[in-house]
């Protein structure tokens, strides 16, 4: 790790200043950050630690409306009751990433950022990465392993795979992200803050540079109460998703009002399944109709050799959050 | 006096240990002291064209930058496997030649270790790659010493054809296991510093006597002038046995700069500059009568190994020691490909070859339609199949009965996928554990006082296990003292002669050298007190005097405390060293282990077999809509001797099986074969079990009395409890699903794609 200036601005102002310089990183929890230096894939000139802003600590769970500063601690959310009770799959999503430790240190913020974990991104004896050295190649695509890679949105110069469990339900709740800068103050749609590798897979946001996250929002509907996330890993806990969904379901009697589908785990920027989702409106929810989903959810996929596999895993978890939700539903 | 064999007893060296005082030997800062860090190869194979090392020179508190071409009075040693004490036979750094990814290239010495560090990360080299493999190509293996074979490595009995023939069912399987990696929790390290011609070097380590005896060698020193001190090691599973690059390099370098030099290494090098489980393939054509009787076994393994090593862990010769069968073919083979030389990791020989034995017996089991515990008990026998000499003591059914009743073995669905719970299939599966008796021999001194003191030192080492405990209560027993009255001093060369901690040997080997110090102990002071005009034994022939718990007897009920006995001498203390040779140690072993090498006896004798025996049963879990694989219930049963400590014993078995579940489910080290590197070599991406992967563990320990084996009574227990785990998850994979999958690790990925 090189050495670096730091800096904790009290004011948001300074921050946005700071973090505008050439070279310079954002650090929240530092979770990713720190980790990333260390392996040497990021070797910042400086740091600009927003910890000390603490006005973006604080979050609210309103009736018609959540808000959730980007400096809330992901345990902090994951433990709230209003959200446990209210949003289950915001609390899941959260509460099945990472591990404790990192939950009481991670930032709501810092997670919906937080970077691919590719293999070959990650150890910089690899020549070939296109995101981490634009231009050199994609050692993933030449030949190496495929098991962790994106079967959504991928691009020829890069198949990395979002690796973030929150962003699922955050996308499919039509979640707004409120950016500050140094150009002023914007809210724009979740789904547009991550942006598809293409040909420039070192691009993965629409953050300007100094831009700070400093809050992600969502409006209060009804199938947020019955929500869920199921996420499929290797192990119990302390793993990515090798493919999860965030899933919420209103019902009108039998039929589907509302439904809303996040895709973790198998695609390159955090993905919802609306085809899927229109599939299911204005009809039954049965163990049918929820594999119909599933299958639907992953028509267009583009596996590679590794993550084939993806495809019928990716199926079974929307059916089975779709059912498991709706069983819950028979059960209140 | 309260019974301090096979019963619990909680580690003498807990509370250092959760306290931090223990001291490990990265926590020792000799006075002065540098701090190294390796710079690694980025290619598998080729040369270094060149290497720039000015920007690290130029940083802030670098004091010396190392290159094959700068590293003065850089020494190596032979390797393990052509007979030497070193992990390897290539060593990086004599010259510009890269043999596998991550080999070290440069070592850069700095006042702080971040400094080191970022020395490390500004040195430039260039290379000329050229073509590697990381991955075994099974087609091109050989059989190691082909034509003499005097070790055994091809080996038939009968006529395996005429066995298939005459058989009811049979089958015919190929199982794989992946490379491996061992992630001690401690890291890596070695401080050295030389004092003149002088040199001491701390370094966690299972084979102290080993290292000291290859590094003055190296430096044509007398092993008197280097000292190797290892008190504490977090865990080593044969990762720290042999010397490694690192090791000589840090003394080089200290060397170098004339001050003492501390190299840590780090996570992801620690996949790199040390040993390894190598990759394997298991092939198994088992046939058998319509009874479940074997005709024909025959086992092939194939085991990846270096370019420049042969590693032979002969796991064929454990596998055919287990069941009884007129023809029986085994044969021992390598294939070679481009990485560091693979070594020993927890249950080398076993782990991978009863992944398969154990699965391709349950494959026989189902064709059958018998249950694979009765097809274990048609096929026991109390005499080795191949070797023809009874088992000094085989629990293996008794293993199996005990695990079974726990289990509820008797309970399951008798149909593949007939057992659900919700979204679950439920499936259970059993397989064998086994594990060799190995025989070392070994010294130790043990000093006892009239005041109620013992002190017992020997060169053994505490790999975490609970030696320190259970020398302890070795002595504690014989000499009837409490065990908190007894300090076991270990992990120095200098000390009396104790074999490697490997193979699990040292309890068994180590421990019997403990156990004869005080027997010795106690015919002194018999000889002694005996001689004396008065006391209770006075006139006594000492030879019927005996010593136990503390009390000396003679033949006709005179007794004297031990204690009480030694008062009587005007020393006040007396001091013995104890030795173990087992009558199967030849002096050519004997010799080869006071050299610091590894004079292994066993487990077959003239006389006998020696084995430790269990058995394991598992529950595994599959869930309908995620596919994930979890493993709520695991048994074992295990007959092993004498339980010298019943909590540590325990922990030792549990763990084995903890790490079990790894191996069956988790634990990989992927491979990027266009590149030749590893690609996990962090333990964020190295998949081990959480603590919610594991959940009711259950280990009983049966009783078994072995004579022959040492006069403790004592097997092994390090590695058993590995053993057969993987394949009994695997087994109940296949009941809950009927998918057979041969390849570990068993992922959700393997049940969709199958
Ligand atoms: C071993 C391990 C396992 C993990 N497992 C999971 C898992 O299973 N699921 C999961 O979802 N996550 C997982 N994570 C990722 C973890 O959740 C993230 O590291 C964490 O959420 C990042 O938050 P942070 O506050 O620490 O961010 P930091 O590390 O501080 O920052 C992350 C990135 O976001 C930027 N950033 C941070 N805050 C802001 C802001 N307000 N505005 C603009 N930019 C900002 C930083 O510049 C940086 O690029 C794992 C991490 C590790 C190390
Ligand atoms: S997939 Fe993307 S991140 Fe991974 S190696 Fe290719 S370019 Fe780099």
């Amino acid at each position: 790790m090189k050495n670096f200036a730091y800096s904790r601005p009290a004011r948001l102002d300074d921050a946005t200043d700071a973090a505008r310089q050439e070279n310079t990183q954002i650090i929240a929890g530092g979770t990713t950050m720190v980790d990333l230096m260390k392996i040497g894939v990021l070797a910042p000139d400086a740091l600009v630690d927003i910890s000390g802003l603490s006005a973006l600590e604080g979050y609210e769970v309103g009736t018609n409306r959540m808000r959730f500063g980007a400096l809330a601690k992901m345990s902090t959310v994951a433990d709230d009751q209003a959200v446990i009770d209210g949003f289950p799959a915001l609390s899941q999503s959260l509460w099945k990433a990472a591990s404790p430790q990192l939950r009481h240190a991670a930032t709501l913020g810092g997670n919906i950022l937080q970077r691919t974990r590719c293999p070959y991104f990650r150890d910089t004896a690899y020549k070939q990465c296109n995101k981490r050295n634009p231009g050199s190649g994609c050692a993933a695509l030449d030949g190496g392993v495929t098991n962790l890679h994106a079967i959504f949105g991928g691009s020829e110069a890069c198949v990395a795979m979002y690796p973030g469990d929150l962003a699922q339900t955050l996308v499919a709740f039509d979640a707004e992200v409120t950016l500050e800068g140094p150009g002023g103050t914007r809210t724009i749609p979740f789904d547009r803050l991550h942006v598809l590798p293409a040909e420039s897979p070192e691009i993965e946001t629409v953050l300007e540079p100094g831009e700070i996250v400093t809050e992600i929002a969502m409006p209060v509907v009804p199938a947020m109460i019955n929500s869920m996330y199921l996420k499929a890993r290797d192990r119990e806990s302390y793993a990515f998703a090798s493919a999860s969904a965030a899933v919420g379901v209103e019902m009108d009697g039998d039929t589907v009002r509302d439904v809303r589908i996040g895709l973790g785990g198998v695609a390159s920027v955090p993905w919802r399944a609306t085809a899927a989702e229109d599939s299911l409106k204005g009809g039954p929810l049965t163990e049918e109709t929820a594999r119909e989903a599933g299958r639907i959810a992953f028509k267009d996929a583009e596996p590679l050799e590794g993550s084939a596999y993806k495809i019928p895993l990716g199926a079974d978890v929307v059916a089975g959050a779709l059912l498991t939700v709706k069983s819950r539903m028979g059960d209140q | 006096m309260a019974q301090t064999i096979n019963t619990r007893v909680t580690r003498t060296d807990a509370r250092r240990k959760v306290t931090g005082t223990a001291t490990y030997a990265a926590d020792v800062m000799p006075a002065g002291m540098l701090h190294g860090s390796l710079v690694c190869s980025a290619i598998a194979v080729g040369t270094v064209s060149s290497i720039d090392t000015s920007a690290a020179e130029a940083e802030p508190g670098v004091v010396a930058v190392y290159t094959h071409e700068t590293l003065p009075d850089y020494k190596t040693v032979k390797g393990f496997y052509a007979g030497g004490p070193g992990s390897a036979s290539f060593w990086p750094m004599e010259g510009t030649e890269i043999r596998y990814a991550g080999q070290p290239v440069a070592y850069v010495v700095a006042e702080t270790a971040a400094a080191a560090r970022r020395g490390a990360d500004l040195v430039d080299v260039t290379y000329e790659e050229g073509e590697s493999r990381i991955h075994m190509t099974p087609e091109d293996s050989f059989v190691v010493g082909a034509g003499e074979d005097s070790d055994g490595m091809v080996l038939t009995k009968g006529d395996i054809q005429a066995g298939l023939d005459a058989a009811a069912q049979s089958v015919d399987m190929t199982f794989t296991t992946p490379f491996q990696h061992h992630n001690p929790m401690e890291m890596f390290s070695a401080t050295a510093e030389w004092r003149g011609d002088r040199l001491t070097v701390w370094m966690p380590s299972q084979s102290v006597r080993t290292l000291r005896a290859g590094i003055a060698g190296a430096y044509g020193l007398p092993e008197t002038s280097v000292r190797v001190i290892s008190p504490f090691v977090g865990g080593a599973f044969g990762s720290k046995a042999g010397i490694t690059p690192y090791t000589m390099l840090t003394i080089a370098a200290a060397k170098g700069v004339g001050a003492p030099v501390r190299l840590i290494v780090t996570r992801p090098q620690m996949f790199t500059v040390a040993t390894f489980r190598p990759e394997s393939e298991q092939k198994f054509r088992l046939a058998a009568d319509a009874n479940g009787k074997l005709t024909a076994f025959e086992h092939i393994e194939i085991a990846q190994t270096s370019q420049f090593d042969n590693v032979v862990n002969p796991g064929t010769h454990y596998t055919r020691a287990m069941y009884a069968c007129p023809n029986i073919h085994t044969e021992q083979r390598l294939s070679r490909s481009d990485t560091n030389t693979g070594g020993f990791m927890r249950a080398p020989n076993e782990m991978q070859t009863f992944w398969g034995l154990e699965s391709a017996m349950d494959e026989l089991a189902w064709k059958l339609q018998m249950d694979p515990v009765e097809l274990r008990r048609v096929n026991d026998t109390k005499t080795h199949p191949t070797a023809e000499v009874p088992f000094s003591s085989r629990s293996l059914m008794e293993s199996y009965d005990a695990v079974a009743n726990g289990f509820g073995w008797a309970d399951r669905g008798r149909d593949i996928g007939s057992m659900t719970d919700g979204d679950w299939l439920v499936g259970y599966g059993c397989a064998t554990a086994t594990y060799p008796t190995n025989i070392l021999a070994s010294n130790a001194r043990v000093r006892m006082q009239a005041t109620g003191g013992a002190y017992v030192e020997l060169a053994a080492h505490d790999v975490g296990t609970g030696t320190y405990t259970i020398m302890a209560q070795i002595a504690a027993a014989r000499l009837g003292l409490p065990v908190k009255a007894v300090d076991v001093v270990m992990g120095e060369a200098d000390m009396p002669v104790a074999p490697i901690s490997g193979g699990s040997t040292t309890a068994a080997s180590a421990g019997s050298a403990v156990h004869d110090a005080c027997v010795k102990i106690g015919q002194q002071v018999a000889a002694r007190v005996s001689g004396m005009s008065d006391g209770p034994l006075s006139g006594i022939d000492a030879s019927r005097i005996t010593l136990d718990d503390g009390v000396l007897r003679g033949p006709e009920g005179q007794s004297q405390s031990l204690q009480e006995a030694l008062s009587m001498l005007p020393e006040g203390e007396i001091e013995m060293i104890g030795e173990f040779r087992h009558p199967a140690l030849t002096d050519e072993l004997i010799a080869a282990t006071f050299n610091g090498g590894y004079g292994t006896a066993g487990p077959v004798t003239p006389e006998f077999a020696m084995f430790a025996f269990g058995a394991e049963m598992a529950e595994v879990r599959i869930h309908k809509y995620t596919h994930e694989i979890r493993v709520p219930r695991l048994h074992g049963a295990f007959a092993a001797g004498t339980w010298l400590n019943r909590k540590t014993a325990h922990s030792q078995l549990m763990g084995g099986m903890v790490w079990g579940i790894g191996s069956a489910l988790h634990e990989v080290t992927e491979v990027d074969q266009p590149r030749g590197r590893f690609l996990n070599a962090n333990i964020a991406e190295y998949l081990v079990p959480v603590n919610a992967d594991v959940r009711e563990v259950r280990v009983q320990m049966l009783e078994e009395r072995d004579d022959y084996v040492n006069p403790l009574g004592v097997k092994g227990i390090g590695e058993l409890g590995i053993v057969g785990t993987a394949a009994a998850i695997g087994n109940a994979v296949y009941h809950a699903t009927g998918q057979r999958l041969t390849s570990l690790p068993i992922r959700m990925s393997d049940l969709l794609r199958s």
